[in-house]
């Protein structure tokens, strides 16, 4: 199994950049997700490792290789498309043998591979069947066992999952990693979906704009964002953020917004700050509906409970700006409409430079 | 009765709009295709335009017994068929074959500049056209004797010599119509999905392979349906072209039903006996094309209707 | 139906005989000047007060009747009757859709003209769609029927199937229409005399072939061309064969009373053979069958035509080469004696034509429409409808009509005349040939003066008026023998047959294809209107 290496890579459409210099390192049997809003280059980057788009300019290694100038079909990649990609005058078994019929397999071997993968994919008995009488999810995953069949270096998805619905996806997404375990190729996968990627990923590339963002593990993303951007776009719901300014109090750091005050984190990089416009970020998750010692009380006004089952979310109001508390219901959701006051412990707080919008003090340096 | 008609009043009142819209497909129906039918009579009468379609003695079979009984009818008959079954197998793959071409072209002012100039020649009037090929293969002047004559080969006079009448006039409709036809192909081509070339192309196939494994099936049923459509105007061949291009010494390979009516029905003002060959047309392509559209569903899972 | 010869003093009469009339109608005129011109008391007027008569009028020039042509305004001032346009079809140049088109919507104005009414009005005539004119003209048309009884041949040959008349044909003037062209200056440049005989047509057409006459050194001479490839076939009565018997291509013809087809006869077979001879031989356009109308144009000005047989007046016309082309004279020969020594020219104008105007069968006037026919049949109808409206496009010059100087210089009379509602075919009269002689070419006058000196023409099929059984035999057989022939002909000409060896052969098949059938349906048609 083998690595990817992507350094500084370019890519632009005439005058206009797309990509502006990624450096990427992917371990081999990683699963990495690119992740980021439509338009932040995830796919363009994948598709210039698969091959499909020229380099404009750095270098892109896969097994220590240099592929710059490697035709697609040379690089052993595979990969997987967002609509399949199947032949619709092909049926399943044909689909599947496609890349090795281009590659003159010889017959009997190609029929050994084919079984074996509509046996890992539970596509035994459709064999025989063309794309237009498959659903959704069968589809996928003919797609996948076009991918799978040719025992690639590297697999490549693009949003492979976006035209399911969403009990299929969940089902597919765990199919994903089962193959992904059972296999162990190297994979990078796109996807908009942050949900999916902090399911899928080993580790998370966040792109915005064409630039990584932030590559880490998904807690590490979830727990320690570099900048309000990972903070917004990693977890669900997002995490609250609201304008403030740092004021120093006798208890250490704290954040005013109008007659608000909220204890911050009592990190001494903090309390050289006094006077300085933040962004404040708490999880939806992080705020407590329970008292707890040392916690900021924090008083809300209430719009809406959103009941999930287990859980529930409080759309709520903290001095004008909207703000999302995730709570357990314990199985009844009737107390939830008597909350006024929540409760964030200040070492959950997070503090984002006001006008960059970076994390004030990263807690790894804290 | 009543709560039908009530429903009946109700769905009109509330999809008004769709039936509006729908009306004048309708209504050019009606005046265009299912009126005239009535005429269609007249193959089976004694047609005078004074006395009027429904003043004129019917006659029977007589009219197709006239057509069947003609040794030059029988001809013209034999002739359609083969004029246009080989236009077919030469005429109907072309467009086809310049529709993939284009396909591969990359640069994209080549591209508009051959697509024009292969649409250039459907715009020229059938009488040009003609002219052209006329003076292309005069024994004198034309630019095919001028060529072969480079190879030692005496000028022919190639319109007068009833073997070369069918590969000019096919030759000449290809030339005419074969790069207009590729319209249709080329968007069909365009509707393929694109991620089908990616995923190829990351698997491996070459451009070839890619036109044969990809292209060419992702647009079967287009050429299927065109097929059909084609079958279905077997016995229409552009008689214009043939009437400016044959000769009497060519009529044993050129004469076909349409200029056969021409001469005998239209010149002569007999629209009963004309009418009569049209009607053989018509129940001849309706066979053709049920047949063909029968065909390709079983076969193809393609078909028209 | 002896028309042939004697058309020219006919016709030469007839200009008499209005000549006479018109001194008359003057002399009445001085002698009672008080009253108005005529004896019965009000001129030409047909009526007292104006009527109004609505006709369709089509033809590929003008695709409807114009109320204010200048003629129409003249006619109506001298007749009281108002033609009033109500012709149908006019947005297409095809006079028989027109036609169809008049019949099928059931309402027949009062007078009908277009071009090819004949065929029209004698199949639809006896279903009552025309008024026949007999007893209207016996009784109320004097000038017509001076006409018809002067020309009992017209007269027949206007009469359908149920023995009517239906309509009034336009009558062309003049006898003249195609003859033999020649270059001149390549005849006497290569030594030779004007060809008097076939051998000496084929020496002259050989020495144009081999002498490079025209002198660029290539040999690209064409010895014989025609603008219609049945121009060539027009070369069998060079041996005694005939190719058509009236002014269309490949019609039937007639010899002491009898009808034939000219392509089942001997001298057809000869000439066939011996024109395929010349074909493979070079004298003749290699490319005659499909070079087309503009052929004469073409060999004419690139110096490279030798011969050709064409109409008079076009053909004259490419003198004016000779500004370009040293030495250019392409003048009218007399047509070369045939094997037995025989001069004929086949071609010549027909006395009358299948166009003209006919009486709608619903006319509420026939009277008076009849007498407007004849009007135009009358001197000052005559003048009108030939040379236009006097004091504009002529003068009286000693009592006869001469265009204005300022009318022959303002461009081709012929359409000037069109404009003004003059000569128009689809209107029954009878023209004056003075009125083309006026601005015919030198050249094409000088050949004419030729050809009559020879007396070169000969009679003429006038054509017949099949009744429905005998039109239904004709449409059955007609057409597909005449496609057999023809390609029989090219091909025989083209040398993929032989003529010699194929000919018992081919009686056969036109026996086969029903020629026997349709000579009997027209003979016993021919039989009922001539004898």
């Amino acid at each position: 199994m083998s690595g990817v290496t992507l350094e500084k890579i370019v890519k632009r459409y005439g005058a206009a950049q797309v990509v502006h210099g990624i450096d990427l390192q992917i371990e081999p049997q990683e699963f990495v997700v690119l992740v980021g809003p439509s338009g932040c280059g995830k796919s363009t980057t994948l598709r210039m490792i698969a091959g499909l788009e020229e380099i404009s300019d750095g270098q892109l290694s896969i097994a220590d290789r240099n592929v710059n100038n490697v035709a697609p079909k040379d690089r052993d990649v595979a990969m997987v498309f967002q609509n399949y990609a199947l032949y619709p005058h092909l049926n399943v078994a044909e689909n599947i043998a496609f890349g090795l019929r281009i590659r003159k397999v010889k017959k009997p071997e190609i029929a050994k591979s084919v079984s074996e993968v509509a046996d890992i994919l539970g596509l035994t008995e459709y064999l025989d069947r063309r794309p237009a009488d498959l659903s959704g999810g069968q589809r996928q995953r003919v797609a996948m066992g076009r991918a799978i069949v040719r025992h690639p270096e590297v697999f490549l998805f693009d949003e492979p999952l976006s035209n399911l619905d969403a009990k299929l996806r969940t089902q597919m997404r765990a199919e994903i990693k089962r193959l992904h375990k059972r296999l162990g190729v190297t994979s990078i996968y796109v996807t908009h979906d942050q949900v999916e990627a902090m399911t899928l990923a080993d580790r998370i590339v966040v792109m915005r704009d064409g630039r990584i963002e932030q590559i880490g593990k998904p807690m590490d993303l979830f727990n320690n964002p570099v900048n309000t951007f990972v903070a917004g776009f990693i977890g669900s719901p997002p995490m609250n953020q609201f304008e403030a300014t740092v004021e120093s109090s006798d208890a250490g750091p704290i954040a005013v917004l109008a007659d608000l005050r909220v204890a911050l984190p009592k990190l001494p990089q903090l309390q050289t700050q006094v006077g300085r416009k933040v962004t404040v970020g708490i999880r939806p998750e992080h705020a407590l509906i329970t008292p707890q010692d040392g916690a900021n009380t924090i008083p809300v006004d209430l719009d809406l409970v959103e009941t999930l089952g287990s859980e529930a979310l409080l759309h709520t109001h903290v001095s004008g700006n909207p703000f999302v508390i995730k709570t357990e219901t314990h199985g009844d959701v009737d107390h939830l409409y008597g909350v006024k006051d929540v409760y964030v412990s200040p070492e959950r707080i997070k503090v984002f430079d006001g006008e960059t919008g970076d994390v004030f003090v990263h807690p790894t340096q804290g | 009765m009543e709560k039908k008609f009530s429903w009946l009043l109700q769905h009109l009142r509330r999809e008004w709009q769709i039936y509006v819209l729908l009306a004048p497909t309708i209504i050019w129906f009606i005046l265009f295709l299912y009126k005239p039918m009535y005429g269609l009579q007249i193959a089976f009468k004694d047609y005078s335009i004074f006395r009027g379609i429904a003043g004129s003695p019917w006659v029977g079979l007589e009219h197709f017994e006239t057509l069947f009984g003609s040794d030059t009818f029988l001809r013209a008959l034999k002739n359609t068929v083969i004029i246009s079954a080989l236009s077919m197998c030469f005429g109907f793959p072309m467009p086809i074959i310049l529709a993939l071409m284009f396909n591969e072209i990359l640069n994209q002012t080549y591209k508009k500049t051959a697509q024009t100039l292969v649409y250039l020649p459907h715009f020229i009037s059938t009488v040009i056209i003609a002219g052209v090929v006329v003076t292309a293969f005069s024994p004198s002047a034309g630019i095919v004797n001028t060529i072969i004559g480079w190879f030692g080969v005496e000028p022919i006079y190639f319109l007068t010599k009833p073997e070369w009448f069918r590969p000019i006039f096919i030759g000449s409709g290809i030339w005419q119509e074969a790069g207009f036809s590729s319209i249709v192909f080329l968007a069909a081509i365009a509707g393929v999905n694109p991620s089908l070339y990616e995923s190829a192309v990351v698997d491996g196939a070459s451009r070839w392979q890619m036109m044969w494994k990809i292209t060419l099936p992702s647009i079967m049923p287009t050429i299927i349906i065109m097929l059909i459509i084609r079958i279905g105007n077997i016995l229409e061949i552009g008689f214009e072209l043939v009437i400016l291009l044959y000769q009497p010494a060519t009529y044993q390979t050129a004469d076909v039903i349409n200029t056969f009516i021409y001469r005998q029905g239209l010149q002569g003002g007999q629209y009963d006996v004309a009418a009569a060959a049209g009607l053989f047309n018509a129940v001849v392509a309706f066979v053709l094309v049920m047949t063909a559209n029968t065909i390709s569903r079983r076969v193809s899972r393609t078909s028209l209707w | 139906m002896t028309l042939g010869k004697n058309t020219n003093d006919i016709k030469v009469q007839g200009r008499t005989t209005m000549k006479k009339l018109t001194i008359t109608a003057l002399a009445l005129a001085s002698t009672m000047m008080t009253t108005p011109v005529l004896a019965d008391g009000h001129g030409s007027k047909i009526v007292d007060e104006p009527l109004e008569l609505t006709i369709h009028m089509h033809h590929k020039r003008y695709t409807s009747y114009d109320e204010s042509w200048p003629v129409e305004q003249a006619a109506r001032e001298m007749t009281n009757i108002h033609l009033i346009n109500k012709t149908f079809g006019s947005n297409t140049p095809q006079s028989d859709e027109a036609i169809n088109l008049l019949l099928a919507s059931g309402q027949l104005p009062d007078v009908i003209g277009t071009s090819r009414i004949r065929d029209v009005v004698n199949q639809y005539g006896p279903q009552g769609a025309f008024t026949p004119l007999n007893d209207l003209i016996e009784e109320h048309a004097p000038h017509m029927k001076a006409y018809f009884d002067s020309h009992p041949d017209v007269k027949s040959a206007i009469t359908s199937s149920d023995g009517n008349m239906y309509y009034i044909p336009y009558l062309p003037d003049g006898k003249y229409g195609r003859a033999y062209f020649i270059r001149y200056d390549w005849v006497e440049k290569l030594g030779l005399e004007i060809p008097n005989t076939v051998d000496e047509l084929k020496t002259v057409l050989e020495a144009f072939r081999d002498g490079d006459p025209n002198g660029n050194g290539e040999k690209d001479e064409v010895p014989y061309f025609a603008r219609q490839w049945e121009e060539l076939i027009r070369l069998v009565t060079l041996w005694d064969g005939r190719s058509s018997g009236s002014d269309t291509y490949h019609d039937y013809y007639v010899t002491d009373g009898m009808l034939a087809h000219p392509y089942a006869g001997e001298g057809y077979r000869e000439g066939i053979k011996n024109l395929a001879q010349w074909y493979a031989e070079g004298l003749i356009d290699a490319e005659i069958f499909t070079r087309g109308s503009s052929s004469r144009e073409f060999l004419l000005s690139e110096n490279m035509g030798g011969m050709t047989h064409d109409w008079f007046a076009s053909t004259s016309g490419y003198n004016r080469l000779s500004a370009d082309i040293d030495g250019f004279s392409f003048k009218a020969m007399a047509p070369p004696a045939s094997i037995s020594g025989k001069r004929i020219e086949e071609h010549r104008r027909i006395p009358f034509k299948p166009d003209g105007w006919a009486m709608g069968g619903t006319n509420k006037h026939p009277v008076e429409t009849i007498k407007y026919f004849d009007f135009w049949f009358s001197p000052e109808g005559r003048d009108l409808v030939n040379f236009g409206v006097e004091g504009e496009q002529y003068e009286l010059v000693d009592g006869e009509p001469q265009f204005t100087q300022a009318f022959l210089d303002g461009g081709p009379v012929n359409s000037q005349l069109y404009q003004i509602g003059a000569q128009l075919h689809a209107r029954g009269y009878f023209q004056d040939y003075e009125y083309e002689k006026q601005w015919s070419n030198e050249f094409a006058l000088e050949g004419i003066a030729l050809y009559d000196e020879g007396d070169y023409l000969i009679d003429q099929f006038l054509g017949v008026s099949l009744n429905a059984d005998e039109q239904k035999v004709y449409d059955k057989y007609n057409a597909q023998l005449r496609t057999y022939m023809l390609e029989r002909q090219q091909a025989w000409i083209l040398g993929t047959g032989e003529v010699e060896a194929e000919w018992a052969e081919y009686q056969e098949q036109l026996e086969k294809r029903g020629y026997s059938q349709v000579l009997e349906v027209m003979q016993a048609a021919y039989d009922r209107q001539y004898k």
